[in-house]
């Protein structure tokens, strides 16, 4: 077949090949003939060029403000994986409170809180005078403090190709995981998402079966998340792995478990 | 009818984007996301999935819009390849995931033949070779572009083609030889 000799067959075969619609055993010796003869590639180029002008052509539907909203939640947990991993190479100079920009913004936040509560014992110790009532005002603010989550267990757990599916935070004091969902995975209706948490020794610990929402809380004691070097998230049958084994399905999203420095 | 001035500020962002600026992929984001949706939706027929697309799509775009200028594509061209590719890896995805068998198609997206022209729709960014392509699509017949736009844009064999518009094969092979001759010849004209 000599179609540098037929230009019209030549084209007609590209227009396929760029379609599409040239499949199996045409379309490889095709590809040979592509391979060969740069009057061939050009042909396939030119329609492959004049055909992806299809995609600028479908009418416009202006999407859900939600689509936004989720890349903006993906863009920032990936910028915060990214911190968070610098911290853990640097954790020295994070400590000494010269770390990078985004550290130091830490620092000056947890400055400026500090700050806040200074000022707050100040206006209380300046507005009470009285001892007894001064003592009810610091219990309620310890009551206060210890009200507020205290995240000291970081994860983001990432898909094959590293792109952040699932933000996991853990909080001791109140025993509790929570986890975002910050990917477009959806589980299938008869599969349910199971949590594990990696133990030094290399076994798994099931932390719980996770819901459809995109934000889900579970319960968890410390011991349970302590020292895991990774969390792990796998498709299970709906309602998680039966009994008291480990994942039965692919692990979909990993990540390792970093304990805050700051 | 032209749209240099467009691509322009879209090359601009996009090499913004190349450098990491959040706020000039908000405003590609803001520019671009009703055009490209509207082809996620197209290829994936349904609304929640076509949202997963331009996600990962502006995700994708958000990583690799460096290598954006040595495509030397137009701008908007270069973004649709994106969304498609995306697009066509959810579907693959998906089907080896589950059957077909429950897959909910938005009612809109059924009815492709409700889009019975091209019709004087907002090229503001196409790209002029997409504005040629337009020209020429017009001249075919109304099920012919229809084929052709639907082979490209999904991927699809002329055996799926039949089984997804209920042609008869021989059909669908004549319509998509005829279109691609007169789009050749309409389309030299631009060249």
């Amino acid at each position: 077949m000599n179609l540098t000799n037929n230009p019209q067959l030549l084209d007609r075969l590209a227009g396929s090949y760029a379609l599409g619609t040239l499949r199996g055993g045409a379309r490889r010796r095709f590809e040979a003939l592509a391979r060969e003869r740069p009057a061939v590639r050009m042909a396939v180029l030119t329609w492959q060029t004049r055909l992806a002008s299809l995609n600028e052509l479908q009418p416009a539907v202006v999407p859900s403000p939600n689509v936004w909203r989720r890349i903006d939640n993906q863009l920032s947990a990936e910028r915060e994986a990214r911190a968070l991993q610098l911290a853990r190479l640097a954790p020295d100079r994070a400590a000494s409170g010269a770390g990078p920009g985004w550290l130091r913004h830490l620092g000056l936040w947890r400055g400026a809180a500090a700050a806040g509560a200074v000022a707050t014992l100040l206006a209380v110790v300046g507005a009470v005078q009285l001892r007894a009532q001064l003592g009810a005002e610091i219990a309620g603010l310890q009551a206060r403090l210890l009200a507020m989550p205290q995240i000291e267990y970081v994860a983001v757990l990432a898909d094959d190709k590293s792109a952040a599916s699932v933000l996991v935070t853990f909080d001791p004091k109140s025993r509790q995981l929570t986890l975002q969902r910050i990917g477009a995975f959806q589980e299938a209706g008869d599969k349910s998402l199971q949590l594990w948490a990696l133990t030094p020794a290399g076994g798994v610990r099931s932390l719980g079966v996770l819901g459809t929402d995109r934000l889900l809380k579970l319960t968890a004691a410390e011991a349970e998340v302590r020292g895991a070097p990774a969390l792990a998230i796998s498709l299970e049958p709906k309602g998680g792995v039966p009994g008291a084994g480990g994942p039965t399905g692919p692990v979909l999203f990993k990540g390792e478990l970093i304990q805050k420095q700051l | 009818m032209t749209s240099a001035s467009n691509d322009a500020e879209l090359v601009h962002w996009l090499d913004r984007v190349g450098v990491q600026d959040y706020a000039a992929l908000k405003l590609l984001y803001d520019s671009c996301s009703p055009r490209l949706y509207g082809l996620a939706v197209r290829i994936v027929s349904n609304r929640d999935w076509a949202e997963d697309v331009l996600q990962e799509a502006f995700m994708t775009i958000w990583r690799s819009a460096e290598t954006y200028r040595a495509s030397l594509s137009p701008p908007m061209a270069w973004m649709g390849m994106v969304v498609r590719s995306r697009a066509l890896d959810f579907l693959r995805r998906r089907s080896a995931e589950r059957s077909h068998l429950t897959q909910p198609i938005d009612d809109e997206m059924a009815d492709t033949h409700a889009d019975d022209n091209p019709g004087p729709m907002d090229m503001a960014l196409a790209s002029e070779q997409a504005w040629a392509l337009h020209q020429c699509l017009g001249k075919l017949e109304h099920r012919q572009r229809e084929v052709v736009s639907l082979a490209y844009l999904r991927d699809l064999s002329h055996g799926d083609l039949a089984a997804q518009l209920q042609l008869p094969l021989g059909t669908v092979k004549t319509w998509i030889r005829r279109g691609l001759d007169q789009l050749r010849v309409c389309m030299a004209r631009f060249a």
